[in-house]
């Protein structure tokens, strides 16, 4: 199993309330999956996905990622968890602004101590299966929304992650753009890659091929539809 | 260095390195990207560090100065007069105007009495405007010396034309030789030789030109060369004898200075019986005077200066620190993003660590630009050599760099400890 989440519960302390976000989640994502995790907001997906995408752990439960308990390492061994296993895409893309495309990609693989001529190459490549070589060199504010959503895709997929992380991908996109980039994600994932894509909307959900709905954090309905 | 200080340290390898430059990049490109404020942060190290190096580098340039003029008469001469060479208290002017002149009989007496003494000479200075044909030569310092070797105790050559008889300068003639200011001065810049057997007018007396002298150049902005010197007894005529002298007296080798100094003390207590329990009634003196003046003015102006520069390194320090603080508030989302995508938090420490010593040391190295700058145009102005020392300016860039370190640190240490999530919300 790639991904397998048992009984997972995050409780934040609000003064002297504690606030069950999740309870008692569990889970498995086999390699190789397209995977939808749909629910409205204040369901606790935001939640699921920050733990999913180790930026956070859990107050209790197991969650073991590519064979690695996750839900006991501390800051640093999390970043380096992030940096190998975990590609991130955000709503509002994330790129940094005064960083050329191409360096926008390489980052990832700075922080993971890839030298530089490998790391160009590496970039370069990413970038090309987006279909963004002859942009390489532009920085975000000249790019258009799809672009800018790609070439955070490029980066999420630099470091070769066991799993592609997308948070309302399409949320800041038009329709037109918003179909190219969940073809984008189709044929990333018949390449082989693992899809996980947070979102609210139906329509989007219904491209991947398994969805999981939460609801008050709880998991409602886990179904294959494809 | 920097990484000693945390936790799951490694060795330099190339991933830190690669980091660094990382930083290093990042850095630069966010301070070229707010230049104005840049600029701002950069002024306090730019102050202290210009402050140091201006004031390190002229002072060095004054020291060789101070030690070239000073050992051209050495530390074989002494002098003993009325009043002391330097007057470092209204007490200590009283008490040397209530002193007997020192005469030309107490320079025989220590002529003939001091048996470790060398050459014993005396001088009388006047300060007199000089006129040749229609041209006028201020403040000229007129010495009236004799004998004729106190040429070699005041450590002046002669560079054309020649030095009186000692049976010239015993007549009492009115011959002089001239510093090189009065070819300037009175000849129009015209070569020695053209100056020597004319006539000029010291306080309406006119005196036959025998000889020039090499220039010595000049001290903190005086010309040591705009001089005249006449014989004592010419001197005396002119002025009179009611004024007291000073008598030069050298030694062989420094030595012997100390048994000389010995001898000409108690010859001179002989002479002057005092009374005064304070005062002993005669000023001795060598250079040593000068050279501890001097040394004690640096001293202080040394110690002022630090006090500068350490006020505005630390003033300077803390207007990085407020930036850089302003700069992880600004920048919190972007450190979001690293951390999101595997930026550890010495990876975010180190970046924003380099960055406020990126901004101190580039703080540092115009610092000692500027410092070197006002160095040089002063050194111009009074004319002393420029001495530029690599190590001030190494140590302006290291202090000012460490200075960095110290007001990065807690700024760096709180965008490292960022959350993560909360920092990805932040925009």
């Amino acid at each position: 199993m790639l991904i397998s989440m048992r009984n997972i519960w995050k409780t934040y302390q609000m003064g002297t309330e504690s606030v069950h976000a999740l309870h008692g989640v569990s889970f498995d994502i086999p390699s190789n999956e397209y995977i939808a995790i749909i629910g409205p907001s204040g369901s606790g997906k935001s939640t699921l996905m920050n733990l999913i995408g180790c930026l956070d752990t859990p107050s209790q439960g197991q969650y073991w990622l590519n064979g690695k308990n996750v839900s006991e390492m501390d800051d640093d061994e999390l970043a380096r968890i992030r940096n190998q296993e975990v590609g991130f895409v955000f709503q509002t893309f994330n790129l940094l602004a005064r960083a050329t495309a191409l360096h926008n990609v390489e980052l990832p693989l700075i922080y993971g101590g890839v030298s530089a001529s490998k790391r160009h190459e590496m970039a370069k490549q990413a970038l090309h299966s987006v279909d963004l070589t002859e942009r390489m060199m532009h920085k975000p504010n000249e790019l258009s929304g799809g672009q800018r959503q790609r070439v955070a895709i490029a980066r999420a997929l630099v470091n070769h992650p066991s799993i592609l992380l997308a948070d309302e991908p399409t949320g800041a996109l038009d329709s037109h753009t918003s179909m190219e980039i969940m073809d984008l994600f189709e044929r990333l994932h018949s390449e082989g890659n693992t899809i996980i894509v947070v979102t609210h909307e139906h329509d989007i959900a219904d491209r991947a091929h398994r969805v999981i709905s939460i609801r008050d954090g709880q998991i409602e309905k886990d179904e294959r539809i494809k | 260095m920097l990484f000693v200080l945390f936790r799951g340290q490694q060795s330099l390898s190339f991933f830190r390195l690669t980091a660094i430059w990382e930083a290093f990049r990042v850095a630069t490109a966010s301070l070229r990207a707010n230049k104005l404020r840049t600029a701002l942060t950069l002024m306090g190290i730019v102050v202290g560090v210009a402050a140091v190096i201006s004031v390190v580098t002229i002072i060095k340039g004054l020291n060789q100065t101070v030690a070239q003029t000073f050992s051209s008469q050495g530390s074989t001469v002494f002098t003993v007069s009325k009043n002391p060479q330097i007057i470092k208290s209204r007490e200590e002017f009283i008490k040397a105007n209530r002193r007997k002149d020192v005469t030309h009989e107490d320079a025989e007496a220590i002529q003939r009495l001091c048996s470790a003494c060398w050459r014993v000479g005396i001088a009388a200075n006047a300060i007199e405007t000089v006129k040749y044909a229609d041209q006028k030569a201020e403040n000229v310092r007129i010495r009236g010396v004799e004998p004729i070797s106190m040429f070699d105790v005041d450590g002046v050559t002669i560079n054309v034309g020649r030095i009186w008889t000692e049976s010239e300068g015993a007549a009492g003639r009115d011959i002089c030789v001239i510093g090189p200011d009065m070819l300037k001065n009175l000849f129009n810049d015209a070569p020695a030789d053209r100056a020597v057997g004319q006539e000029v007018r010291i306080n309406g007396r006119p005196y036959l030109v025998l000889g020039v002298l090499e220039p010595l150049g000049s001290i903190f902005g005086f010309s040591r060369d705009n001089v005249i010197y006449i014989p004592y007894s010419t001197y005396q005529k002119a002025y009179g004898s009611r004024r007291s002298l000073i008598v030069f007296t050298q030694v062989r080798t420094a030595e012997e200075i100390e048994t000389a100094e010995d001898q000409v003390r108690t010859i001179m207590h002989n002479r002057r019986h005092s009374t005064d329990p304070d005062d002993e009634g005669f000023a001795l003196e060598t250079q040593d005077v000068f050279l501890n003046l001097y040394g004690s003015a640096t001293s202080n102006i040394y110690i002022v200066t630090i006090g500068v520069a350490a006020i505005s390194l630390v003033v300077g320090g803390i207007v990085v620190m407020n930036i850089m603080l302003v700069s992880v508030t600004e920048r919190t989302k972007e450190i979001g993003i690293r951390k999101a995508i595997g930026a550890r938090r010495k990876d975010i420490l180190t970046q924003f660590l380099i960055e406020a010593v990126t901004v101190t040391a580039i703080g540092g190295l115009i610092g000692v630009g500027t410092g070197f700058g006002l160095a040089y145009v002063i050194s111009a102005l009074i004319g002393f050599p420029l001495l530029v020392s690599v190590a001030s300016a190494v140590l302006g860039v290291g202090v000012s760099s460490v200075v960095g370190i110290v007001s990065g640190l807690w700024p760096a240490w709180r965008a490292a400890k960022l959350d993560p999530i909360e920092a990805l919300r932040a925009e």
